[in-house]
């Protein structure tokens, strides 16, 4: 009803070698995205950006990224993001560029989009596997993550309370 | 963040994915490949970063590690989500396959699970919402019902896991059921002891917790001027049992030898004064530590000497103090009677089987008259259960701790009987009449003991004859006091023992007011009477039984149970009629103990004058209701403040400021007063700095006495050159004069009786018209050489006055008695009726430095503060610029200590008290009230000697002891006349 209001990007770094997307730190992409805002939008849009904006989540293997911003001004900031080209980490500048595939009202919409994403991505890499120890273990992945349709979500939920209980 | 919020927190995010990414510090990385280097995967490339995904979810498994790093972590941290693997060189379709996998199913995760606060039914969308849904799990879709009924019985469990622990406390009726009670009871009062009389005070008085016990303050009804009434003209009863009573005994030269040293000559009759020393007289001194009269005192006391028993030197003496007083005064008594010796309390049979005894008998009650053997054997049986015994006298004292003090050098054995004995107060010209209407000489026991081996005290006395006459005469000079017409026209300090019967057997049906009955009684006769008046109580008579130890503990043990005499009372033929005979256990030994009323002072002299009554512990109640049905009030505390006041007396602890218990008093009013103070808003708070009130809370004395001292020695040579001298001196004493001088001494309060008269005769104006000028002609005048002279004695020293308000004005505690100026003087010559001067509005130049703080809290503030610029009037004086050098300098010592500044009030380092507004003070009023005797405001209070000599000096004989009052509250002086009484 009554609350601060942000907009979720979830977005996708896209790097020429797989490889060095796990040199990724959250505080890199931070500091990236304030510096395109910076330059794009100049000290308006530094101190836009200034306010709320977070890095929620990444990961640094598949170069997922949620990014906060308040919902007041995040299309101006949305704006900037095409202008980063490298994101600079661990002394080594990345050339990369941020693909948003999602904006969220909330964590909860981007995280169901991400999986229904990476479903879709499992399963059109299935096709493109060269060897058979590739597609053998590209399909143990697509059934691991099809498998989590459980009902049973609030049961764990219960025991495993119950083992905190028990431990307190 | 606080604890519970991070664990609230964590709980709430622990289905949340974290980012996942690598250690960022290169020599981390570094390290971690050496790791790698050392351990070689089974030859694949990928294996490391196998390994590093071997963990399907490695949210989860880390949150394991370490649950406070799990989820949404505000702000970047260190080593963040990241593995604590290596680094991977290459990366397959295969181990990015497996990572998406292992990220889709930690934000399954995070979508699916709830967080635990929440119920199944909220995890629902909200169109699927029904009404009701937790009470009714039937409303859930069926998937979800199982998950809910478990969650549901959990709640229960959980729920009634609380009500268990309730539920371990017993039902209200087994709660009170009487032994469950009273252990209740003995548990409550621990800390605090209760007084005998603690329920009948809880039901109607508010109870303060003071010195280790629960005392009643003032009753919840409103009686404030009854009870006044009730103390002027009929009788209002007190509960003193909390005041301690010491006893010493041994060889008389002995004790007064080793009591001389506590006391003085000089500040009244000591110890040893005769009609106290034989018994006759109950004696108040005021005790000093050992040796060092007049500079430390310990506070006021009152004696009782049992009277000689033929031919035998031992004595003993009883000493009663305060509860504060005690803690000083039992060392004391110790090093001086050189009684070290504990004397442990003989084995545990003595000490607790009375008690068990005690209360056994109401637990067989159809015993009417139990063997002791028997009783034992029961409260053997007894004291395997709880103990269920209602605590007499101290019982939350430990067991061991000592309460006897033997000396092996002199014989003097100290006990202390605290709780011991209980001591009502009835105060009034009428409590003669409620004593007498209540209490009646013991019947003798007509029939000749049976059994030789008769437990109690009673039989065994009357057998003496020796003893039946002493309790003849007593009864006769007991009956006598019915034709006394008001109690203060006894001398004071009477004492008269006797043995009365239970006062519950003659109980009336209804309360009735006792009134004098003189018509009757003047037929007695008339000599007897007059006798009595003039000479007190014969030495004899003064004897009583609850001097013995083996009486008091008997009389104790063996007072029936009120059951028990309800039980006998119904049993009698006529309802109603008195129980006959009277049953051999109720005699109880009693000693009545006359206390002065107002004795200083020509108004209302000898007001509230009263009896003390002392009974064996035990009986308090059995005393207090027939007292109560005698139609008196009961006051509380706060009357007992009322009533030392009405007397012009000191009331202790809070009068006694140069005493260890009146310096600690008044730091907890202080403390108390300032929390008051501060739970006002500040905009709602007097701001004593504006009403140029220096200290509201407290009196600074000694600040006081070195100031007055100062300004008297430094002004010594210009008073008698020009009158307004002290005006000019007193600017001087400022903080860095203080600082200069000696290491100062102790202030005292003046007891010295030469003294105080002197003081007194000078205060008194020579030509007030009802003044006997009599004494006047054997004391010097005041002069010079005699006030010089009075001075080099007494220079520190505080003398007690009091302060009466001739027109408007009711006195608060802690108003300033001020110096009147010739001009204040000159116009209340001129127009009488006039209020008094004004002071002019202080300035608070504290208000903008808190405001400041409170802007930047940082920052410290700063000592750039404009010095509160004297009165206009200071201005033209000589010392003007060394006073506001002075003045400049103080408030930048201030801002250093300024960490605790409280609007409205002075902060520590306090400005000279004396010269700090318009008219000089000279003491503080510590009671003050209006006085519905004297029907003005009246107040009792502190003046410096210097200070007051000073003024004295200064004013003309027509306005001799005319001084200055004001409130902390208020700006306006009025003129008040002060005594000095002896």
């Amino acid at each position: 009803m009554v609350r601060l209001k942000s907009r979720y990007l979830l977005c996708e770094v896209n790097v020429s070698d797989r490889s060095q997307l796990l040199l990724l730190d959250d505080r890199a992409i931070m500091v990236a995205v304030k510096a395109a805002v910076a330059r794009t939008h100049g000290d308006y849009g530094a101190a836009m950006c200034s306010i709320r904006f977070c890095v929620k989540y990444l990961n640094a293997h598949t170069g997922i990224v949620f990014l906060r911003f308040p919902k007041s001004c995040y299309k101006l900031l949305w704006s900037a993001l095409p202008f980063i080209t490298s994101v600079e980490t661990r002394g080594q500048k990345i050339p990369c560029f941020l693909n948003c595939l999602h904006v969220g009202g909330t964590i909860r919409t981007c995280q169901k989009f991400l999986i229904r994403y990476n479903t879709q991505q499992l399963h059109r890499m299935l096709p493109k596997c060269k060897s058979e120890e590739e597609k053998r273990q590209v399909r143990k992945a697509i059934l691991s993550c099809s498998l989590t349709e459980s009902k049973e979500a609030f049961e764990e939920d219960s025991e495993s309370e119950e083992e905190e209980e028990e431990e307190e | 963040m606080s604890a519970a919020k991070v664990k609230m927190r964590e709980k709430k995010m622990r289905n949340q994915p974290a980012s996942v990414q690598y250690p960022s510090s290169s020599s981390n990385v570094e390290s971690s490949t050496q790791n790698g280097a050392d351990a070689p995967g089974t030859g694949k490339n990928a294996d490391p970063l196998k390994g590093g995904l071997s963990e399907v979810h490695p949210s989860t498994e880390r949150q394991k590690k370490t649950p406070h790093q799990s989820g949404w972590v505000r702000g970047h941290h260190k080593d963040g989500g990241g593995y604590t693997k290596e680094m991977p060189k290459y990366v397959t379709a295969g181990a990015f396959a497996r990572a998406r996998a292992a990220e889709v199913s930690a934000m399954l995760k995070a979508v699916r699970k709830t967080t635990s606060s929440s119920r199944v039914f909220e995890a629902l969308p909200k169109h699927m919402r029904r009404r009701a849904m937790s009470h009714n799990t039937k409303r859930l879709p069926h998937r979800l019902r199982e998950v809910a009924n478990r969650m549901r019985e959990k709640g229960l469990q959980a729920g009634s896991k609380k009500k268990k622990e309730q539920a371990k406390s017993k039902s209200r009726k087994a709660r009170r059921r009487h032994g469950n009670l009273l252990l209740e009871f003995n548990r409550r009062q621990r800390k605090n002891i209760w007084l005998e009389t603690h329920i009948w005070h809880a039901k109607r008085f508010h109870m303060v917790k003071k010195w280790g016990y629960c005392l009643g303050d003032r009753p919840t009804y409103k009686c404030y001027r009854a009870c006044y009434r009730a103390m002027s003209s009929h009788c209002l009863l007190q509960d003193l049992s909390y005041y301690c009573c010491i006893e010493l005994q041994g060889d008389e030269d002995k004790l007064l030898a080793a009591l001389s040293q506590l006391t003085s000559k000089e500040a009244g009759p000591t110890f040893a004064a005769a009609l106290c020393l034989s018994g006759r007289r109950q004696g108040s001194v005021m005790v000093y530590r050992a040796g060092r009269y007049p500079s430390q005192p310990l506070g006021p006391v009152t004696f009782l000497w049992r009277p000689r028993t033929q031919g035998s030197v031992h004595r003993q003496l009883w000493i009663w103090a305060h509860p504060t007083l005690k803690q000083d005064l039992l060392p004391e008594l110790q090093t001086v009677c050189q009684c070290c010796e504990a004397v442990l309390p003989p084995a545990a049979p003595v000490e607790v089987n009375p008690t068990l005894e005690a209360e056994s008998e109401p637990e067989n009650t159809p015993e009417a008259k139990p063997v002791p053997g028997t009783k034992r054997k029961r409260s053997r049986k007894d004291a395997t259960g709880p103990p269920a015994k209602k605590i007499l006298g101290d019982g939350t004292r430990l067991r061991s701790t000592p309460v006897s003090w033997r000396s092996s050098s002199n014989g003097i054995v100290i006990n202390d009987l605290t709780m011991e004995i209980v001591r009502y107060r009835l105060i009034g010209p009428q409590s003669h009449s409620v004593l007498v209407d209540t209490l009646e000489a013991a019947t003798g026991c007509d029939e000749v003991p049976k059994s030789q081996t008769c437990s109690l005290w009673w039989p065994q006395h009357c057998s003496d004859e020796a003893k039946m006459t002493l309790h003849q005469q007593q009864a006769d000079i007991f009956n006598i006091l019915k034709g006394i017409y008001s109690t203060a026209e006894l001398p004071s300090g009477t004492v008269l023992g006797l043995t009365v019967d239970d006062p519950r057997l003659t109980l009336p049906r209804k309360r009735v007011k006792a009134l004098p009955c003189v018509k009757q009684a003047q037929e007695v006769d008339e000599e007897k009477r007059q006798k009595l008046m003039l000479e007190g109580v014969p030495e004899p008579c003064c004897q009583s039984f609850i001097w013995e130890q083996s009486v008091r503990d008997n009389v104790t043990d063996n007072k029936i149970s009120e059951q028990e005499l309800n039980r006998m009372r119904s049993e009698v033929l006529v309802p109603g009629s008195r129980l006959s005979p009277t049953p051999l256990q109720g005699r109880v030994p009693i000693l009545l103990v006359e206390q002065p009323g107002k004795q200083v002072g020509h108004e209302m002299s000898s007001w509230g004058a009263g009896w003390d009554l002392l009974l064996p512990k035990g009986w308090g109640m059995a005393f207090w209701i027939p007292l109560v049905y005698r139609g008196v009030r009961i006051g509380g505390l706060n009357m007992s403040l009322k009533h030392s006041q009405n007397k012009a007396a000191p009331h202790f602890p809070r009068d006694y400021p140069d005493c260890p218990a009146g310096m600690r008093f008044q730091e907890e009013q202080e403390a108390e007063l300032l929390n008051k103070f501060k739970r006002h808003p500040p905009a709602k708070r007097t701001n004593y700095i504006k009403h140029g009130c220096v200290a509201p809370f407290r009196c600074p004395w000694q600040q006081l006495a070195e100031e007055w001292e100062i300004i008297v020695r430094e002004g010594g040579s210009q008073t008698r050159t020009t009158a307004q001298a002290d005006a000019v001196t007193e600017e001087r004493t400022s903080q860095q004069a203080i600082s200069i001088t000696k290491p100062p001494s102790r202030f005292t309060v003046l007891r010295n009786r030469k003294a105080l008269k002197l003081l007194s005769a000078w205060c008194r104006p020579t030509t007030s018209k009802g003044q006997r000028p009599c004494r006047v002609g054997e004391l010097p005048p005041i002069s010079c050489e005699a006030v010089t002279s009075f001075l080099s004695a007494h220079a520190m020293s505080l003398v007690w006055v009091h302060v009466s308000l001739p027109s408007k004005g009711k006195p608060e505690y802690h108003a300033m008695l001020c110096v009147p100026t010739p001009d204040d003087l000159k116009a209340l010559g001129n127009r009488q009726g006039t209020g008094g001067p004004q002071e002019p509005p202080h300035r608070d130049h504290f208000k903008s430095r808190i405001k400041r703080r409170k802007k930047d809290p940082k920052k410290t503030a700063t000592p750039s503060v404009t010095p509160d610029k004297p009165d206009g009037k200071k201005a033209d004086l000589i010392f003007a610029s060394d006073l506001d050098t002075n003045a400049s300098k103080d408030p930048k010592s201030f801002s250093e200590s300024s960490s605790d500044l409280v609007l409205g009030l002075w902060p520590d380092p306090l400005p000279s008290v004396a010269s700090h507004c318009s008219r000089v003070t000279v003491g503080w009023v510590t009671q003050g009230d209006f006085s519905m005797s004297a029907g003005c405001g009246e107040a009792l209070g502190f003046v410096s000697v210097a200070g007051l000599l000073n003024t004295l000096l200064n004013q003309t004989s027509e306005h001799k002891g005319k001084l200055l009052l004001r409130n902390p509250t208020s700006l306006h002086y009025r003129f008040a006349k002060i005594n000095i009484e002896v």
